[in-house]
Formats: C-alpha cells, sequence, structure tokens
C-alpha cells in the first residue's frame, strides 16, 4: 500500500482542489483546508513531516492568508515558526494592541444598543418594520444610525479575530436593526459564515436559505453579479453539504436548481466532484428514490457534457460507467477516485460510503446488461475475494430485490430480465393522468 | 441649403437661383428645396451623392453660407471663367442640337394650348425646364424660350379666368396639369423676370436682338452682368479644361488651392462634370501644396473624387482609381501622422475664408479639419469587396486584386492608430462609434483567414509604422499570435459597442475559433451569445455572417468527430437546400417567384467575394456523411418494428436516399452524392468495409486538413454504427450471437463490441442481455408487440402530452409562478448539452426525464397556483 501511495501522490496532487477552490472561499475558510492539507502530510505512525518542502509552503500559504487578519497572536507565532525566530518582532504587539483597543471602542459604541435589546419591555415594542423599529429606538432610547452601523464594524472586526460566535450575535442584532441594503446583505454573508465556521449547520442552512433569497430577488437584474454570488454560495455550501446529513437532501436540491447548476457548468466545473459523490453517496439513503434516479441522471448528462473541461477520477467513474459501459475502466477509476477522496477536505470522510455505493452501481448496471455472471470475474470487478463477494450479492439481492440467483454449482449469478408488460408500460404512463387532470381544472375553475 | 442637392438636370430655376438670390436674399432656400422634392427621377442617384456628400469634409460648408459669402464666391469664380472665356471656342454643335429640342418642346407646348391640354403642357413645361438649363448663356436664357413661358403665363392666367366664368369643370388629369404649371410658372418666371419683361414691352425688338445674344459674348452686356457672375458647372469644367491644355500650371499656387478646392466641391454631383479632369486638376494641386493644412485639403477633396467615380450602384471603381486613392489615403495618414496639430474630425466647423488658412489661435490646440477618415476607409474597402464580385474568381486578374488586400488592412490598421491617437485627447470628443467601424473593418479581414495568414499580415502592417508607436487596443507584442489579436480585438468591441457590431464581433470571434478547430469555445460562446434567437432581427449582412459562422462550428465538430453535434449544427443550412443563397455564395434561380430586378441587384451586392467563400461540396459532403450515419442505424431499428412512428434526422438525406433506391441501375458513383448514397446502402446491409471504401474515395476530403485523421475517424465512426445497424437488422433472426464473432465481423475490440452491446440494451435499444461466461448476447424473444398494444402506447403516450400541453398552456395564461420560469431556465439550459448530448443515450434519457419533470412539475408549480 506505501508503495502505491508514493506513485500515486503525484497523480492525486494533480487532482487537488484547494487552488480552485480557495478564490471562492473566504480566508477563514481556507484555514481549514490548509490545516487539513498540512495534516495529510504528517505521517500517522512516527508523527514525522514527510515532505519538509511542501510543509513549508503550506505554512506560508497559511501566513500569507491570516496575515490580513486581526488574528494577530497566531500570526505572530506562524512567522516565528517560519523565519525560525524565538519572539515576535514588535510590530506584532502593536497590531495586537491596535485590535483590542478597537475592539473596546466598539464595545462601548455598541454597549448601549446590547443593552436595549436584552431589555423585554424594549423587544416586545419592536415591530416587523424596521423604519418604524429605528423610529421608536430613536425617539424613545436615542438610538443613532452611527450606532447601529457601530455593530456591523464590531461584528466585522470579531469575525477577523476569529471570535465567530460573538460576531454572529452582533451581525444578527445589526440585521434587525439596519435598513441599508448593501450592508444587511453583507452582514447575511457574514452570517453565514460565522455559523459554517462554528459549524452551527441549522443556522448555517436558515443563512444559506436568506443569501440564496437575496441573490435571487436583489441582483436579478445584473446577471454576472448573480454568477459571482452563486458560485461562492456553492463553494460555501460544500461545508454543510458533507458535515450535516439533514443539510444534503436540501441542498443538492439547490444544486440541481437550474440557476444553479448552470453556475457549476459555467464557472466551476469542480464542483462536479463533490456533487457526483453527494448524489452516488445518497443512494438508498434518499427518501424519495425518484428524486435520486432523477439526479443521477443530471449528473451523468452533465457529467458528459464537461468532459472537455472538468475530469477526475470521480467523474471519470461516472463517465466509464454510465456513458461508456467499460467496467473494467470504472474498476480503475473506482480506485484511484477512493485515493482522491482519501486526500480532500470534504470527502475525507465520505470514502467509504462512496465506495460502497459505487460498488452498488457497479452491480446494479451490470446486471442490468447480463443474464449471467461468473462469481469470480465479479468479485474481481468489485474488489473484493470471492467468499465476500458472494456474501455480498447475498446482501445485495436481498437488499434490494434483485431478480436474482447464485448457482452455487457453477459459481455464477443468473439473472432473470422479465420483459417489462406492455399493460404495466400503459399503466405505468397513464397513472398521473387523472390527478394532473383534476389539478388542472381546480387551477382553471378558480 | 447645400449646394450639392443640385442634381445635374435640375430645372432650370434652380440653377438660376443664385442669381435671385441677388436680388431677394432669403427667397431662394425654400424654393431649391422643393426643387430637388420634386426631383424624384434622379432620387437614387442622388442620395449617392448625398451620402458621399455627408462624408466629405464639405457637406456643412453648404449649410453654412449666408448671404455675404455665398456673393462673394460666385464672383470669385466667375472671375475666373471671364477670363476664360476669351479663350473658349464653344462646340457649336451641339448646343445647336439642344436648341433643336428646344424648339421642338416648344412646339408641344403651343400644340397643347391650343387643344387646352394642361396634362401635356406640364409634362412639356418640366421637359423645358430641364433643356434650357444647358442653354443658359451666361445665365440668360434663349430667347424663344422666354416667349414661350412668357406665353404660356398669360395663357394661364386666361385659362383660370375663364375656368372661373365656365360652370364646366375640367377633367382631373387637366386640372392637375393646369395645377402644376401655375405654380411652376410663378417661381420659374420670377428667375427670368427681366427677360420676360423686356419681352413684354417689346416683343419684336426682342427676339430681333436674338442673333447677336446667342453667340459667345466676349463682353457680357451690362444688363446681365450679374447674371453673368455665376457660375455653372459646365463652364467651370470647360474652363479647367482649356486651362489644362493650355498648360498654363501656373495658375495653380499655393495661395490659390482652396479657391480650386471649392469650385471643385461645388460641382461635385453635377451631372456634366467632368470627374476625370477634377481629379487631374487636384492632382496638380496636391503638387504644389506645401502646407500640411493645404495637403490634407486637397488629399481629402481629391480621394472623395475618386470615390465618386464609382458611384453607380453595380460598377466598381476602376483599378488605377483605387490604387491612388489608396495610396493618398495613406499619404494623408502619414501627414496626419507627423503633424500632430492638423486634425482630420467629423462634425469640424469649416474654414469659411479661402484665402488665409487657419491658424492655431490661442488656447486651440489643434487646426482641426472637418472629415472622416473612418467612412474613406470603409469606403475603400467596400469599392475593392465589389471590384472583387465583379472579377471572375478563377482568372490570375482576381489574385492580383487580391493582392491589394494587404495594402488595405494597412491602411485601415494606420486608420486605427490614427483613431486612438484622437481617442486619447478625452477634449476631441471622437465617438467611439468611429473607432469601433475601424476596428470591426479590421476584423472583417482576418477573421475568416488562417492564423498564418493573420500573421503575415499584421508584420506587414507593424513594419509600416514607426518602432516608437503603439496600439493602445492591440499592443505590438500582442498581435503575434492571430488568436490573441483576435480575442483582443473582439472583446474590444464586445465591451465597448453594442447592437449589432457587438453580434458580429461575437459572430467573427466563434467563426475563428471554429475554423482553428476550438470546437467547445466556439460552441460554448455560440450558446452563451442568445443569438439563434435574436439574429432574426439583425441585418441580413449579419445574418448571412451567423450562417457562415453555423456552418463553420459544425465543420468544426465534424473534424472533431462529434457526427451528432456536426449534423445537428448543420441541418439547419444544409436541410434547407438553399446553402448558396444562405451563405451569400451564389445567387439561387428561382423558378416560381418572382424576383424584382432591384431585389436581384441587392442580392449581387451581398456577395461575398470568392476568396471568402465555405466550399459548398464539401459542405453538403460532411452534412450527408454525418447524415448517413446518423439515419442508416435508425432506419435499422425502425424499420424491424412499422409501428414505431418514424423519426426523420434529416429529410434531405432521406429524400435522397429514396431516389437512389427508386433507381433500377446504379452506375459507379461519379460525385459526391453518388458515393455517400452507395455507401449508405452499403452500411445498410452491413457491409462497412465497402462503405468505408466508397467515403474514403471522396475526393473532396483533400480540402480539409489532416486528411488521414479524418478518414481514420470515419472509419471508425463506420465500424461502430455497422454494428449497430446489424444488430438492429438481424436481432429477431438469432437466438444467441457471440461477442467474439461480432468483433471478428466489424473487426473491432472485443471489449468495445461488448461496450457498443451494453450501450443498446441499457438504453432499451436492443432486447438482450449479455451472458458473461459464454461471452455471447442473448436475445430475447417476446418482445414484439401486437399491433394493439403498440396503439396503447401511442394512445397513451399521446395523452400525457396533451396534458403536459395543457399545463403549459395554463402556465402561459396565468403567467407563471416563479417556480414555472425556473422550469423554463432549466430548459433553455439545457438546449446546449441536453439535446446536443449523446445520440441513443441522451435522447431515451431525455425522455424520461421531460416526463419526470413534468409530474414533478404538477405537484410544484400548478400545486402552488391552486393553493395560492
Amino acid at each position: 500500500m506505501a508503495s502505491t501511495t508514493t506513485n500515486d501522490s503525484v497523480s492525486v496532487a494533480d487532482y487537488d482542489l484547494v487552488r480552485k477552490l480557495a478564490p471562492h472561499l473566504d480566508r477563514h475558510m481556507i484555514f481549514p483546508l490548509l490545516e487539513f492539507s498540512a495534516g495529510q502530510l504528517v505521517d500517522e505512525e512516527t508523527g514525522d513531516i514527510k515532505d519538509e518542502k511542501k510543509a513549508r509552503e503550506i505554512n506560508q500559504a497559511k501566513f500569507a492568508l491570516l496575515k490580513k487578519t486581526d488574528m494577530t497572536d497566531y500570526v505572530a507565532n506562524l512567522y516565528c515558526e517560519l523565519e525560525g525566530l524565538k519572539e515576535p518582532p514588535t510590530e506584532y504587539a502593536d497590531r495586537k494592541q491596535k485590535v483590542f483597543s478597537q475592539l473596546e471602542k466598539y464595545e462601548q459604541e455598541t454597549s448601549k444598543i446590547t443593552e436595549l435589546l436584552a431589555q423585554d419591555e424594549v423587544v416586545s415594542n419592536l415591530r416587523s418594520d424596521k423604519v418604524a423599529n429605528l423610529e421608536y429606538l430613536k425617539k424613545d432610547h436615542n438610538v443613532t444610525i452611527e450606532m447601529v452601523d457601530a455593530l456591523y464594524d464590531y461584528g466585522n472586526l470579531q469575525y477577523s479575530c476569529g471570535n465567530y460566535a460573538d460576531a454572529t450575535e452582533l451581525l444578527y442584532r445589526f440585521r434587525v436593526l439596519s435598513t441599508d441594503n448593501d450592508k444587511v446583505a453583507f452582514a447575511t454573508w457574514g452570517r453565514l459564515a460565522c455559523e459554517i465556521l462554528n459549524m452551527n449547520w441549522e443556522s448555517a442552512m436558515e443563512e444559506l436559505q436568506k443569501v440564496r433569497e437575496m441573490i435571487d430577488t436583489k441582483l436579478a437584474n445584473n446577471p454576472l453579479a448573480q454568477l459571482y454570488h452563486r458560485t461562492s454560495l456553492v463553494h460555501w455550501a460544500l461545508f454543510p453539504l458533507f458535515n450535516y446529513d439533514k443539510a444534503r437532501e436540501p441542498l443538492l436540491e439547490l444544486f440541481f436548481s437550474a440557476p444553479y447548476i448552470n453556475t457549476i457548468q459555467a464557472n466551476c466545473p469542480w464542483i462536479l466532484r463533490y456533487l457526483t459523490v453527494a448524489v452516488i453517496t445518497n443512494r438508498g439513503r434518499a427518501k424519495n428514490i425518484g428524486v435520486q434516479q432523477k439526479q443521477m441522471k443530471d449528473i451523468v448528462r452533465i457529467v458528459k457534457q464537461e468532459a472537455y473541461e472538468y475530469q477526475d477520477p470521480v467523474t471519470s467513474f461516472v463517465h466509464a460507467l454510465c456513458i461508456d459501459f467499460d467496467f473494467e475502466e470504472a474498476q480503475q477509476q473506482l480506485t484511484t477516485a477512493e485515493e482522491i477522496l482519501r486526500t480532500d477536505f470534504f470527502l475525507v470522510a465520505h470514502a467509504d460510503d462512496f465506495v460502497d455505493s459505487a460498488r452498488h452501481l457497479i452491480f446494479e448496471s451490470y446486471c442490468k446488461i447480463h443474464s449471467r455472471i461468473s462469481l469470480k470475474d465479479l468479485s474481481a470487478r468489485l474488489g473484493l475475494n470471492a467468499e465476500d463477494a458472494e456474501k455480498w450479492i447475498v446482501n445485495l439481492i436481498r437488499d434490494t430485490r434483485l431478480d436474482a440467483k447464485i448457482d452455487s454449482k457453477e459459481g455464477t449469478v443468473v439473472m432473470n430480465h422479465p420483459p417489462s408488460s406492455v399493460y404495466q408500460q400503459v399503466i405505468e404512463r397513464t397513472k398521473g393522468g387523472f390527478f394532473r387532470t383534476q389539478v388542472l381544472s381546480a387551477a382553471v375553475a378558480r | 441649403m447645400s449646394r450639392f442637392f443640385r442634381g445635374g438636370d435640375d430645372s432650370s430655376s434652380e440653377s438660376s437661383s443664385d442669381e435671385e438670390e441677388l436680388y431677394s436674399g432669403d427667397e431662394a432656400e425654400p424654393k431649391v428645396a422643393k426643387d430637388v422634392a420634386v426631383d424624384s427621377d434622379d432620387e437614387s442617384e442622388e442620395e449617392d451623392e448625398e451620402e458621399e456628400a455627408s462624408d466629405s469634409s464639405d457637406s456643412d460648408a453648404g449649410a453654412q453660407k449666408k448671404g455675404l459669402s455665398r456673393f462673394l464666391l460666385d464672383q470669385e469664380s466667375s472671375e475666373e471663367e471671364n477670363s476664360d472665356a476669351e479663350e473658349t471656342t464653344k462646340v457649336k454643335s451641339a448646343k445647336d442640337k439642344r436648341h433643336d429640342e428646344l424648339d421642338a418642346t416648344i412646339a408641344l407646348i403651343l400644340n397643347g394650348q391650343k387643344i387646352n391640354d394642361w396634362g401635356s403642357i406640364a409634362n412639356e413645361f418640366d421637359k423645358l425646364n430641364r433643356q434650357v438649363v444647358k442653354l443658359l448663356d451666361g445665365g440668360k436664357a434663349p430667347k424663344a424660350y422666354i416667349k414661350c413661358i412668357a406665353e404660356l403665363e398669360d395663357f394661364m392666367n386666361e385659362t383660370q379666368a375663364k375656368q372661373k366664368v365656365t360652370p364646366k369643370k375640367m377633367n382631373a388629369t387637366n386640372a392637375r396639369g393646369l395645377n402644376t404649371v401655375k405654380q411652376r410658372i410663378k417661381k420659374n418666371n420670377k428667375d427670368y423676370q427681366a427677360q420676360i419683361d423686356a419681352f413684354r414691352k417689346n416683343s419684336d425688338d426682342f427676339m430681333e436682338s436674338d442673333e447677336e445674344e446667342e453667340k459667345p459674348a466676349p463682353k457680357p452686356k451690362v444688363r446681365f452682368q450679374d447674371f453673368a457672375l455665376d457660375a455653372t458647372a459646365e463652364e467651370d469644367d470647360e474652363g479647367f479644361a482649356t486651362v489644362g491644355k493650355g498648360g498654363r500650371a501656373l495658375l495653380f499656387t499655393p495661395e490659390s488651392i482652396f479657391k480650386h478646392l471649392r469650385t471643385i466641391l461645388e460641382s461635385r454631383g453635377k451631372k456634366n462634370t467632368d470627374r476625370l479632369e477634377q481629379i487631374k486638376v487636384m492632382e496638380k494641386l496636391f503638387e504644389v501644396a506645401v502646407t500640411p493644412y493645404q495637403k490634407i485639403r486637397v488629399l481629402m477633396t481629391l480621394v472623395s473624387a475618386r470615390f465618386d467615380l464609382g458611384s453607380g450602384a453595380a460598377t466598381s471603381m476602376p483599378l488605377e482609381h483605387w490604387k491612388a486613392s489608396e495610396r493618398e489615403l495613406s499619404t494623408l495618414l502619414q501627414i496626419l501622422e507627423k503633424e500632430k496639430d492638423h486634425i482630420v474630425i467629423e462634425g469640424a466647423e469649416e474654414w469659411e475664408d479661402d484665402d488665409k488658412p487657419p491658424t492655431l489661435e490661442g488656447g486651440a490646440k489643434y487646426i482641426k479639419v472637418p472629415g472622416s477618415i473612418v467612412s474613406f476607409i470603409e469606403r475603400l474597402d467596400d469599392e475593392l469587396t465589389r471590384s472583387l464580385q465583379a472579377i471572375d474568381p478563377h482568372t490570375s486578374e482576381y489574385i492580383e486584386r487580391l493582392t491589394d488586400e494587404g495594402s488595405l488592412y494597412n491602411i485601415i490598421f494606420q486608420g486605427l492608430l490614427y483613431y486612438e491617437m484622437l481617442r486619447k485627447d478625452a477634449t476631441l470628443e471622437v465617438p467611439q462609434d468611429s473607432l469601433n467601424r475601424i476596428i470591426q473593418r479590421r476584423l472583417d479581414h482576418i477573421y475568416f483567414k488562417p492564423s498564418q495568414v493573420i500573421k503575415i499580415l499584421e508584420e506587414n502592417s507593424w513594419k509600416q509604422v514607426p518602432s516608437n508607436i503603439d496600439s493602445s487596443i492591440t499592443p505590438r507584442n500582442e498581435t503575434n499570435d492571430a488568436g490573441q489579436l483576435i480575442n483582443t480585438v473582439c472583446s474590444y468591441l464586445f465591451e465597448n459597442s453594442e447592437g449589432i457590431i457587438r453580434a458580429r464581433a461575437m459572430l467573427c470571434q466563434i467563426y475563428f475559433l471554429a475554423l482553428h478547430d476550438d470546437y467547445y469555445r466556439a460552441r460554448d460562446m455560440m450558446l452563451t451569445s442568445h443569438l439563434q434567437e435574436s439574429i432574426a432581427n439583425f441585418d441580413i449582412n449579419s445574418q448571412i455572417l451567423y450562417n457562415r459562422t453555423l456552418v463553420q462550428v459544425g465543420l468544426c465538430a465534424f473534424r472533431k468527430g462529434l457526427v451528432y453535434d456536426a449534423q445537428n449544427t448543420l441541418q439547419e443550412i444544409c436541410g434547407s437546400g438553399r446553402q448558396k443563397e444562405l451563405l451569400a455564395q451564389g445567387v439561387m434561380i428561382q423558378r416560381y417567384s418572382q424576383v424584382t430586378p432591384e431585389q436581384e441587384r441587392l442580392e449581387k451586392q451581398r456577395q461575398l467575394p470568392f476568396h471568402m467563400h465555405i466550399n459548398l461540396e464539401l459542405l453538403e459532403c460532411v452534412y450527408l456523411t454525418c447524415s448517413m450515419l446518423l439515419e442508416i442505424p435508425l432506419l435499422a431499428q425502425t424499420g424491424s418494428s412499422p409501428d414505431v412512428k418514424k423519426r426523420v434526422i434529416s429529410k434531405t438525406y432521406r429524400r435522397m436516399l429514396e431516389y437512389h433506391e427508386r433507381q433500377i441501375f446504379t452506375g459507379p458513383p461519379e460525385n459526391t452524392r453518388d458515393h455517400v448514397m452507395q455507401a449508405s446502402k452499403a452500411l445498410a446491409a452491413g457491409e462497412w468495409k465497402k462503405a468505408t471504401h466508397f467515403i474514403h474515395s471522396i475526393k473532396i476530403w483533400e480540402l480539409m486538413p489532416d486528411t488521414d485523421d479524418i478518414k481514420a475517424m470515419l472509419a471508425k465512426q463506420i465500424q461502430e454504427e455497422g454494428l449497430r445497424t446489424y444488430l438492429f437488422t438481424y436481432a429477431p433472426f438469432y437466438d444467441t450471437l457471440a461477442v467474439e464473432t461480432l468483433s471478428g465481423m466489424f473487426e473491432l475490440d472485443s471489449r468495445k463490441v461488448s461496450a457498443v452491446v451494453s450501450k443498446m440494451i441499457s438504453h432499451e435499444e436492443l432486447a438482450a442481455a449479455l451472458d458473461q461466461v459464454t461471452e455471447t448476447v442473448i436475445f430475447r424473444k417476446g418482445v414484439e408487440l401486437s399491433r394493439l398494444q403498440s396503439l396503447a402506447l401511442t394512445l397513451s403516450d399521446k395523452a400525457s402530452a396533451l396534458i403536459e400541453t395543457n399545463e403549459r398552456t395554463l402556465e402561459q395564461r396565468t403567467q407563471g409562478s416563479t417556480n414555472a420560469f425556473n422550469r423554463k431556465d432549466g430548459r433553455g439550459g439545457q438546449r446546449g448539452g441536453g439535446q446536443r448530448g449523446g445520440r441513443g443515450g441522451a435522447r431515451t434519457g431525455g425522455n424520461t426525464q421531460r416526463q419526470a419533470g413534468g409530474t414533478q412539475f404538477t405537484g410544484g408549480a400548478l400545486g402552488a397556483a391552486v393553493r395560492g
């Protein structure tokens, strides 16, 4: 295994997406990605760093990344590490001081509002109308616009310092009060970032939904900005997609909606890898099998369309299996894909899942086409030994109610393909008709 | 009122309107305007000239001329004329002939008076006025004419008086004629009032003095001096002609340049102007010109005069003049390049004072000369195209002429540099449009060329300009690579222009990309441009460009081996059977519909010069081959079950195939079409080798780059499609079929064979399954449907289609909800890939998908509609 990794590491590195993802993510979000890459380099058993040069590169990248943030202590440490110094230069101390003083300043400026919002009587007086709220606060409590804006700046600073929880709270308050649409939009993005970084997936999903609506409505007359924002949203959404199971279905739905799938195709085809993995691993888990099948079909179509622009082992696997029906090639791609999944920040947790689902997929389409399969051959194809394969197939047949039997003596799996009955077909096709007509007539009558 | 508007054969009233002005300053203007309006015969010609006039610098000149300056001008020119007149011996015979004509017309008018036919009088009167213009002798009309119009006026007054008394009405024609004459005569006679008065006073004396006054008068009589001051066009010419012959080159002094130019400009557009003569004069003027201002002015007038030579609709400019004007434009640009304080700019003020040239006044940075370089360049370009259209492309003459394109390209390039320089000074407010136009011209010359050729063109033009000058739009070091150049130019146009130029820039870039085998980028650009929706609203030339681009993209797809995409793209153009017309590469002979000569002329004008053509035979060959590769398996698939609704990919191909099959005896193939047809037959019969042979023996593949690759690609496609066809055709006759056998038959890898079979099985095109152990294809039996069953299936399909249509109608009615619109977007987006996608795969896939979309849609949009 060790020998193969050294050989493959070159090719796997070729498919590393961090560089492509980075421009669309926030600084703070890139950080975990870099941490992960650095972690990859550490040998699990010995704790040694395998590739000094690369590790240094990553450290440099980290430093460059965080230089502009206000996490001064960490940056200073990084700097020392890079330069081999014991003590950080004084400028970092200065900066730290400055940041603290600023924090204090904002703290004071916003203290009044914070207090006010903590009082029940004030909160109970707030209505859904923001303008009226502001009027009310102005009149009764001497709150000025500047104070509200200070909330925003304070939140921004907190975020920059890495205090995501505080930042989200501040931005939330700001959003309740502010009437400045642009700033509210920024605040929403900011909250989304905070929630993601705090791994508060549920509220992150809420924010995501808000951002999505905002893009649809506010930027409707600026397609380019829409494209740009959607690209970012797609990238940001990768965090909840692979870390929060409940987010998966709504997010897949989002990705497959026409504007977003167009965005992916036009602007960031590398997302296809994540999308493909998400769809394939979603097999069986999805509540609605119809939706899952449709998504599978969509992904096959898109992979085919974008083959000239983007290819990696994951998409190649889909291509080989569902378009070329080249099972051997698919098998090969699956092994490389597994490697890649293990080195990908988002997908590392799903590698096993993916391999399992992919095997299912191979077997399913294999069975669809073949009427008799030799067990030995199949086990090779699935990358399992004969005994495991037999077990695996038995489980599969039971789970999916495939119409297949194992002929133990011959060592074959025999498929039974009942031709779909014409009557069944007619029934299928006319099934929805009545309901649809009813809906239609109801709509007309209204 | 511009003097250019005077058509050569305007009525006499017009040419004498200047005299009138001497008396009553401002009355003449509306009159002249009216005359122009009346003069509808020459409208088209005049329009041409008008265009020229506005192009050239001096269009505003006339407009700004007011009382005094005009007066002065007339004097100047007439002085010249007087001095010339002494030496002139007039050609009698021509003049006499005109006199005779005049007399004849007068006789007709008299005749008309006798029978009271005002209709014919009106006609003849117009004719008379036209004739008399040529006979104006120093502004003085012939006696006979004066007599006639005086009498006519009297007669008219009489008739009108009568008309009032008698209750009987005149018929319509007569009444109209009378009215016309009445209006004209009033206007007209005013001009000759003096003469008419003289005539009225003493008709006999007046007529007697006739004789001597018809002679060329060495000294005009005092009475007519004022008239004589006006110089008419013809006499100007004669004057200059004499000067030329007399060799009085001294006449052309640097000081008099502007006067000469002025007279030349004034005579422009008149009928009997001898343009060649003027050009000679100006060439001499250029020799004596000293200051840059003079040079610029002379060159500009000279170039526009040269363009006038080719101002007919069909004729192109003579070759030597084209070359000369190309040289002169180049000189002009060089002068402008050198003399930075002189600029030629549209809408600059005309310099009125001919005696002293304009100087730089305090605060002014430039001496502005009105004119439009871009129009000159455009015109030069158009003239070259026109002449290329007229030359037989198979002669060496054509190739010779084509070499001029290089120098034209240089001019365009210099012009571009010049405009960039102008643009740098924001105070000049050079419109973006001019720059766009000139860049568009540049693009027009390169987009259809291979990159090597572009490179040579570019190198040559860069050689022309000194090395310290660089272009900001297309920097020197970026233009080495043709692709980059095109990209820069196109993106510049795309950002800075709108409408047609923008669309054209896009199309040119797509064309170039397709030509250089960059299929995916070309296709994506084509799709994102959304031009297919709006192209119908563009002008015809842009539509032609669109068609050309489409075809080029199709050919590119073919070269890439994407048969399905190629066929799909070419379908629209080649399926129509009107390729020639659609690509502007020849006029179709229309058998049934009537085409007016006007339309035909326009059509001819639109034709592209031969060197831009896309080879039509190659195009047809590609299209038919692609159609064959798609249609033959399809025919085999549907052939076995007659109940399946027949889907036709290419009607043209089907028709040809049917025609071919009807022939009883088929000889060896002669042309491309025969080859493809016989290949189709062979392919249908499973003889893929024969089919490959037929296709490979088509000669025209040689025209494609990498012929061998193309042939190899085709052979591969034929093998695969042959296998598919074979399976479709012979599936009913087999129970099992070994993959090995198939692989042997079609000389394909057994892995490839099983991939093809798997694909067919998976897409439910073939009722079969693979047996892995024995490596065989097992065909399932009993899947053939009875007639009733297949009808039931069709019925159910149609029913669901109906429901879907209903839903869509409702959606349109209710204007849909957001969901509904999203769905539409999705469709539009999919169009690029979904429909163009895989062959069999995407087809069936797309179908089910649409159904799935349909059901989902019911739950979504309509469900919401009910609830909401």
